[in-house]
């Protein structure tokens, strides 16, 4: 029991200082979420948008400028936590595969970086969230920022994958980038005016989005099914991204044999 | 198969990549006490049978019979630039369930790098990580090694110093294999195996001496 509390806390926290020492990162945090989410304030129309919140089915009728906001929150999360674990997944690879090598247990590898990855989503979304209720109040902030968080692991998710199976950082970078941009675009709609058509509800943002929405603007609004997609989103890319590290780090020999005699230390 | 007193034993290796053969019935055995080096010209497989020895890659037929635990350097160092050396040495203890790290800051010192112990990896020079790279693979004082050029990047006392560790690994029981240049560590190895056209042969002292310098890889 002690020995593995050591393992996962080993793992865990140099997951978590890694996270901690992606400056690029941090620079992205604390600089472009508030310089998007300001731009957007400033720039666009306060114009009331129609937005179709399916948990209800109702269409809701809301401040432009406000919902882009929302979905703008939501773009600069996912690009971010996607973007982190992208980077640790990818640059990692080797050096994971080989601390398996030298008898680190696997799950305990994996799960502590998902251990810093959750501590970093629930930061970045607190975070953008208290930007948002800079501009604007929220009707319930702390459903926006829940919504963020899921937004966020299900991006992290999707950049594990990612970082486990590209061979090129800048193709990593493009797909996440590219992603998120097409999937906040696609749910909002004052850059879509058919956001509220059939399909939407299978990309990763929606489920988000939908929170994000009923978060802002309405008191009563949202179901616990929409809140799961981003996890849900998360663990089907997380399954996957570590499906594939379980069968490249798996050990081709067979078990070795003990020494003739005690090793000398 | 029977592994007898020898602590590493491979027989009729074969691996290839598509229709590239590059292990064509590799056979050798290593006795316990033993520095042995593998030579060959680029490409010859040399990194691939390590590979292979190590669990890291299958084999497409052939057996590997290992007695102990492994100790593997890779080629290219293999670390984490956003830690410290010594959070390294932290997280392989625990992969290596060893109580302390005592025989890595022996190493630390053997190899003369402890002053960076709480700097940075992404800082280093190339020669330090390669330090640190060799010590994560010897610090749990293993059996059975297997070193990929594990001088890169050192410089000449360093690479003196890292013999001296090889030799008394050696003196104590340790099974060594480097994959190494013959022409200036032949003499510094019991047994020299040269990987050639997938096969690996038992080079002789004769043939060891008549090659000229770095021509063997």
């Amino acid at each position: 029991m002690r020995r593995a509390w050591e393992v996962f806390r080993t793992g865990a926290g140099f997951a978590l200082l890694e996270h901690a020492r992606n400056r690029l990162a941090i620079v992205l945090v604390v600089v472009y979420i508030p310089l998007w989410l300001t731009m957007e304030h400033w720039f666009v129309t306060p114009a009331p948008a129609r937005f179709l919140l399916r948990a209800t089915g109702r269409t809701v009728t809301v401040d432009g400028n406000h919902l882009t906001m929302v979905s703008g929150a939501v773009n600069t999360v996912t690009l971010i936590v996607g973007f982190m674990m992208f980077m640790t997944t990818f640059k990692a690879l080797a050096f994971d595969s080989r601390l398996a090598l030298a008898g680190y247990p696997r799950s305990c590898l994996l799960v502590g970086k998902v251990i810093a990855m959750t501590v970093a989503s629930a930061l970045v979304a607190g975070y953008a969230t208290l930007i948002v209720c800079w501009y604007w109040d929220p009707v319930r902030p702390v459903l926006l920022a829940l919504g963020l968080f899921t937004a966020a692991v299900s991006y992290g998710g999707i950049g594990i994958l990612l970082g486990a199976f590209l061979r090129s950082d800048l193709a990593g970078l493009f797909v996440i980038i590219m992603t998120s941009l097409l999937d906040t675009m696609l749910q909002n709609p004052m850059s879509n005016t058919e956001a509220d058509k059939q399909g939407l509800q299978f990309l990763p943002g929606y489920g988000p989005t939908q929170i994000g929405v009923a978060a802002g603007f309405t008191s009563t609004d949202a179901s616990l099914g929409h809140l799961l997609l981003g996890p849900a989103w998360f663990l089907l890319m997380w399954a996957l991204g570590t499906a594939a590290f379980f069968v490249r780090t798996r050990n081709h020999l067979r078990v070795p044999t003990p020494p003739p005699t005690a090793s000398p230390v | 198969m029977t592994l007898g007193p020898c602590a590493l034993r491979v027989l009729d290796l074969h691996k290839a990549y598509r229709s590239r053969r590059v292990l064509r019935g590799v056979s050798f055995a290593v006795e316990p006490g033993t520095l042995v080096g593998i030579v060959g010209e680029n490409g010859s497989g040399k990194s691939t049978l390590l590979r292979v020895l190590s669990g890291q890659l299958a084999a497409d037929s052939g057996e590997v019979e290992r007695r102990g635990t492994l100790g593997y350097c890779p080629q290219a160092t293999v670390l984490n630039d956003a830690l410290t050396v010594d959070q390294h040495l932290r997280w392989f203890r625990t992969a290596y369930r060893l109580d302390g790290t005592r025989r890595a800051d022996e190493l630390l010192d053997e190899l003369r790098f402890a002053e960076y112990r709480h700097t940075r990896v992404e800082v280093l020079s190339g020669g330090t990580r390669q330090k640190l790279n060799l010590t994560l693979a010897l610090m749990h004082d293993p059996d059975v090694l297997l070193l990929d050029e594990p001088y890169q990047g050192f410089d000449w006392e360093t690479y003196l110093r890292f013999w001296d560790v090889a030799a008394r690994l050696r003196d104590r029981g340790r099974c060594v294999l480097v994959v190494s240049h013959l022409a200036w560590d032949a003499g510094r190895l019991d047994v020299v195996h040269r990987l050639k056209d997938g096969v690996a042969a038992p080079w002789s002292a004769q043939e060891r001496t008549g090659v000229p310098q770095g021509a063997s890889r």
